[in-house]
Parts: structure tokens; sequence; C-alpha cells
């Protein structure tokens, strides 16, 4: 079966800073993929190429038929913009911080992407966001503002927003770091929900328990390159490499 | 980023219609009738000889009924602009007016420069002082001494030739007033203009305290190469001096022939009786429809065509093209470098000299709202820049494209940080349009100052002027908190 995302030999540097030193990742339709590491791994920055919010220098992404090789993109112009919006489209992404849209209620932040950018029907996208609100347990917040709701809700409604615009991969950028201990159930409750229905999800955590849980796979990332990659009993439960040990360590005893 | 460059060029192209409609507008008129219009330009302000009349509200006095019995000759059809004496021969240089007719004396420079009619007023100069002033009686005692003059008049000169100091004013009662307050020493002026006011103001505290050299004579004044017209007008007068009109609009102002040399000794009336309390609530009403047919409207305009200016180029500002946001820089920088008043002025009075004769409404609207282009769009740039980048990337996740992303999540967020600053940029707007006044149009402060002139009630009147401007933007302050607090909804 050909994966559905597809990454190969993304290289990514911020001046003299190489973030991105040769990346390749395949995802399978309907698998999670969880990326662990450092801070200054370069794991963020991967995710974020995928949603083109950061462009590469080199490499490609595809997702499905989807494919823009960023070494050969123009540097300015319409077709580099055309592409880039193109495989933007495949992916919806939700935030550390949520980034919700302070001036629309929960409700109108879902159905922005589908009416304003997809020119989707009003009627319809706002009956798909009713019901994508409900799946996240916010069918009574709807017409509530962002200011009015609770950290673990607002990202919940950054789910549904990313969920909205029916992306195939749904990418989540540390979406428990910015919330309060007791908010973080409700949100990876509702991620493992997405999982189980059979969503293409690639995360960026550093929820070791959440991942062996949830992930298909496990990628392990230092200093711009995937140290170690693998289903998590084995990346997480039985880790070859000693970089993966002891960022484990850490995490798993802070302070031990 | 193409898109401000396109938004930019569809201003520039509006901009420039407006000025195309308002050249048009500057033109000779279409008209129903196929008599010429011609432009007859008039301060307004100088009883008895252009003035407003108090009781109508209508331009009168003895000049102005001679140039209509000019016209009727001539078989011209008039339109009237007022103007301070000193924008007159720029306004009759740039082509904004065809006619002065205002009591311009005749002299060699004005000869040689202008076309200049056969004279339809003898009259001669006399020095006015304060009441106690003793040693100024002679122009050779205004040596060294301060006189209060229209700097281009031809008292100016006279009083200039004389060694004098010139205080530059608005017209004879402005000079009569600073001699009252004792900050000039001296003005020269018309006998008969002096008299009207000693008439209507019941000045004690200024009188006449000699002549001011020979008789001088008066004469409608052309473009030098307007010869046509000119010659109509010559043609008109003689015909009216001989039936005897001349003499009969001369006798109902001054109880004399002023047409011709020695026909007596002018008197004037006056139109004196009302107090200040009675000046204000005779022009409540004018000024009011000054204010909502000039200063409102050019406010409004201005400010909307000023506002979406200001966005392009804040956007310019902020672009990644290196040249189009040094444009906008530059831009914003001659724009808060420069008085408003001479960039209304360039507009105006400037532009005619490159072949751009810009009607005084299309030309003021134009000065404003460059104006606040480059003021606002600092204020706008800022509240674009303080909208957390979070915010644009999350709009690009789901789709939304550059202009989606500005108008729904950008500008809406933006506006809530900008209303404040914008609302100061408005308020000072609505105030600046009395800047107007000074290329003729006629906005509250204009009206204020001809009938503050005519009757001498200074205070009343621009104490009224004032209240009016203080209740729009009283108004506008309160639209400015409804605001505020619809966009503060969402937030806690």
């Amino acid at each position: 079966m050909t994966p559905l995302l597809s990454v190969r030999g993304l290289t990514k540097s911020f001046g003299d800073h190489h973030v991105l030193r040769g990346i390749d990742l395949d995802a399978d339709q309907g698998t999670s993929t969880v990326l662990l590491g450092p801070s200054g791994s370069g794991k963020t920055t991967l995710l974020r190429s995928l949603d083109t919010l950061e462009v590469p220098e080199a490499g490609t992404v595809r997702i499905g038929d989807v494919e823009v090789d960023f070494g050969a993109l123009p540097a300015k112009g319409r077709a580099r913009e055309q592409q880039l919006r193109a495989l933007r489209a495949q992916s919806g992404i939700v935030f550390q911080q949520h980034h919700l849209f302070p001036h629309m209620t929960a409700l109108e932040n879902v159905v922005e992407g589908p009416v304003t950018a997809q020119g989707r029907p009003r009627e319809e996208a706002l009956a798909d966001g009713r019901r994508l609100l409900e799946q996240v347990g916010l069918s009574d917040k709807a017409s509530q503002y962002p200011s009015e709701l609770s950290g673990g809700q607002q990202q919940r409604v950054g789910i549904a927003r990313a969920l909205a615009i029916r992306p195939r991969v749904v990418l989540f950028d540390e979406p428990t770091s910015a919330l309060d201990p007791e908010l973080v159930g409700e949100v990876l409750a509702v991620i493992k929900d997405l999982a189980s229905q059979g969503w293409t999800m690639v995360v960026v955590t550093h929820e070791v328990r959440f991942a062996e849980q949830v992930a298909d796979q496990v990628l392990f990332l230092d200093g711009g390159v995937v140290v170690e990659q693998g289903p998590p009993d084995q990346v997480i439960g039985d880790p070859q490499q000693e970089r993966t040990q002891r960022f484990l360590r850490r995490v798993l005893h802070p302070g031990g | 980023m193409p898109r401000p460059i396109r938004a930019l060029l569809a201003l520039a192209a509006l901009l420039g219609s407006l000025v195309v409609v308002g050249a048009l507008a500057a033109g000779p008129a279409a008209a129903a009738d196929d008599r010429p219009v011609v432009t007859v330009g008039s301060e307004g302000i100088y009883p008895p000889f252009t003035f407003r009349d108090p009781d109508t509200g209508d331009l009168t006095g003895y000049d102005i009924d001679v140039v209509k019995a000019v016209a009727k000759k001539a078989g011209w059809r008039l339109k009237f602009v007022e103007a301070p004496f000193d924008s007159l021969f720029a306004a009759l240089d740039s082509g904004r007016i065809d006619v002065i007719a205002n009591q311009i004396s005749i002299n060699p420079e004005r000869e040689a420069k202008y076309g200049l009619s056969d004279p339809y007023t003898y009259s001669r100069g006399v020095i006015v002082t304060a009441k106690d002033t003793k040693d100024i009686t002679t122009l050779a005692d205004l040596k060294g001494r301060t006189a209060a003059q229209s700097t281009t008049s031809n008292f100016a000169v006279t009083a200039k030739k004389a060694g004098a100091r010139i205080e530059p004013v608005d017209g004879f009662a402005q000079a009569a007033k600073l001699l009252e307050q004792g900050r000039v020493d001296a003005a020269v002026n018309d006998n008969i203009a002096v008299l009207d006011y000693l008439a209507t103001s019941g000045s004690t505290k200024i009188k006449i305290a000699g002549e001011a050299g020979e008789q001088t004579q008066q004469a409608l004044t052309f473009r030098k190469t307007d010869r046509d017209r000119l010659a109509e007008a010559n043609r008109a007068i003689e015909e009216l001096k001989a039936d005897g009109t001349l003499k009969r609009i001369s006798e109902s102002y001054f109880k004399a022939d002023v047409s011709v040399e020695d026909g007596g000794d002018a008197q004037a009336a006056g139109r004196g009786g009302r107090s200040g309390l009675d000046v204000a609530k005779d022009e409540a009403w004018p000024m009011a429809v000054a204010l909502v047919q000039k200063t409102i409207p050019l406010t409004a305009i201005s400010f909307v065509l000023g506002l979406a200016l200001a966005l392009l180029v804040a956007l310019a500002r902020i672009s990644a093209n290196r040249l189009l946001s040094a444009a906008a820089g530059v831009y914003i920088s001659i724009i808060r470098g420069t008085p408003l008043l001479l960039q209304l002025f360039i507009v105006f009075f400037g532009l005619p000299e490159l072949g751009i004769t810009l009607d005084r409404y299309v030309a003021a609207i134009i000065a404003f709202t460059l104006n606040v282009g480059g003021y606002a769009a600092e204020i706008i740039r800022s509240a674009i820049l303080a909208v957390p980048r979070g915010q644009t990337e999350a709009a690009r996740t789901i789709g939304l494209d550059y202009r989606q992303t500005l108008r729904r999540v950008v500008l809406p967020q933006a506006l809530r940080t900008a209303v404040p600053p914008l609302s100061n940029t408005l308020l000072s707007l609505v105030k600046d349009t009395s800047l107007a006044s000074t290329i003729l149009v006629v906005e509250v402060l204009r009206v204020a100052k001809t009938a503050a002139d005519e009757s001498t009630e200074y205070l009343a009147l621009y104490l009224l002027a004032g209240f009016y401007f203080w209740i729009v933007c009283w108004l506008l302050s309160i639209g400015q908190k409804r605001l505020e607090t619809r966009l503060d909804r969402y937030v806690r």
C-alpha cells in the first residue's frame, strides 16, 4: 500500500542553523505518527513544513497525490503560491496556542475555512460545523467567543476548525503544552477519539504515555535528523539509541 | 505582493478621474442658455463694495452691482466665487475666476500683467489710525511704523513705498480691529470703505488721520490674454456711463457719483444696529448650511478616501517588495513633514501651473485625502503589525488567501487597535477642513469670517463657529465610544 503521507530528504535552515537535515517519513492512511524529541530537535519545524508554514529548502512532501518538490519550487510568484496552497489544503493543523480568531464565535471559527476559503454553501458548512463541535464535546458552546471558553475548550474548537476543511492529514503541534494540567485530559481524549475514527494524524507532543497508547509509529528526532523510529513499544519501550534513552529518562522521570 | 500594486493603481485611477471631473467642472459649465459663463472673484467682506447682505445673505455691494450691470450689457452669465483678497489674483492667474470685481486700483505693475478695464470708481486713499495717535497725518509719517494691509493690495504698495512695515491681514475690517486693539500703528485704505466701517461699527477708537496721496481709479481685472472679454467689458462700461446706470448705482450706495472724477463727497450709511447676539442669530442658519453642505461632506469624503488610501499605503509599507515599501515611506514622510495648508496650496494654486486646474472642492478633497492617507497609514500599519502572527498562520492553514486573511482575520482585529487613533485623525480632519476657506471653499469658518468682517462682531461669530465644530466632534466621539464597545464584545 502506498503511504498517504510521504516525506523525502527534507532540509531546512534558519540562517546558519540547520534545523532539518534530510528527514524521511512515511505514514499510512488511518495511522497516527508521533514525533518526539528535545526542544530544538526540529520536530515542530517538520510538522509546520507539512502545512507549508515553513518552506523547506530541499526535499519533497507528498500527501495523497499532491507532491511538492521544495528544491524545484520557484522563489516567488504565482506558480509557487499555487503549489504551496495545493499542499496546504491537504492538511489541517492544531496549534500549541489555539490561535482561534477572537472576533468570531466557536462555530464561526469552525466554518470560516469551509465557507470563505473553500466556498462551500453556508448552511451545509454550518451543519457540518455543529456536528464537529458536537464531536469535540462543545455543541453547547457554538455561539461563545473564544475568550468565554476555557483553555481546553479553546483547543477543542481549534481541533474542530482544523477538521472542518476536510484535510487528509491532521497535524498537532504540542496541542496540550500550553494547557493547565487538569485540562490536558479532555484534549487528549478528543485526539484519541479521532485516531480511533481513522483520521491520519501527525502529532508533536511530550506526552509519552499518550504516544504509547495512540501512536502506530513513533519518530524520535534530535539535531534535525530521525534518530530512531518504529512502533511505540519499540522506540519508547525498548529504545536502542543512547540519545533516545536519555531523552525518555528525562521526560519520564523529571528531576530524577 | 501584486495585489496592493493593483489596488494602488485603482486608487490612482480614482484620484485621476476626480482630477478630470474637477477640471471639467472648473471649465465653462455646459448650460441651458448659450451665454458665456464668466466667473467673478470677489472678497465679500469689503463693504460697501462687496459684502453679504445681512438680511438676505446674498452677495451684494457697489462692485457686485456694477459687474452685474456690465454682464447684462455684455451678455454674460455670471458665477460668483468668494475668496480672501490675497487669493484673488492667484485664482485669476490659475483660471479659476475670469474677472476680479473688488476695487482693484489701477497701477503700472497691474497694467503690465493684467487686462484692466476702464475705471468705474474714482476714489482716494486715506490713512487710518487709532483715535489717540497724534504723530501720523501724512504718508511720510508711516516710515518705520506698522501698517495693516492686504499684501497684494494697491494700498499695501502705497504704505510700503512710504516706508511702513506691512502687517498682512485678510481685509480692512481686520485691519481696523488691529488698530482698535493697538496692535498696529496705521492702515491705508479706501476713503469709502473706511467711512462705511465707521458708520457700521460705530467705532470711536479709530479715525481718518490724513490723505494717502492722489486719487486712484478702480477697474475690473481680467487676464491679459482675455482681450475679447476686456473689450466687451469696456464697451459695457461706456454704455453704462452714458445711460446713467453707473451714476444711479453709485448714488444708491454713496449719495455721490464715484464713477466719475469729482463726483462729489461720498457718504457711507453703514449697516449698524445689530448686536453680537443678533448677528449670531442671523448667521446661525447660514453657518449650519455651510456645515452640512461643505464641512461635513468634505470631512466624510476625504476621510473615507483617505482611509482606503492609508490601507494601501500601510500594506505597501509592510510589503516584502522593497520598492513599494520605500515609495510608501517617502509618501508618508512628505505628508507628515509638510504643513497641510501648504499641501492645499500646492494642489489648488500650484498644479494649475502644470496645466491641472481643479475645482476647489475636488482640490480640497484631494489634499485632505492625501493628508489623511499619510497619517492613517502609520496607524493602520502598526495596528496590522499588532495582530499576532499566529492569527495569519491559522488563517493560511485553513486555506484563506492573502486578501481573505486581511479582510476576515487581520483587519477586524486591527480595527480595534486603530479606532482610537483613527478617531483622533477624524476629529482633526473636521477642524482642518476650515483651512479649505483659503482655497475659496465657503465652509463654516469662512461664513463666520465674512459675517464678522461685515458686522465687526468677531467674538460672537467665532464662538458660534467653534460651537458648530465642537458639536460635530462631540457627536463623532460618541460614535467612537459606541464603536469601541461593539468591537470590545469579544474581549473580556
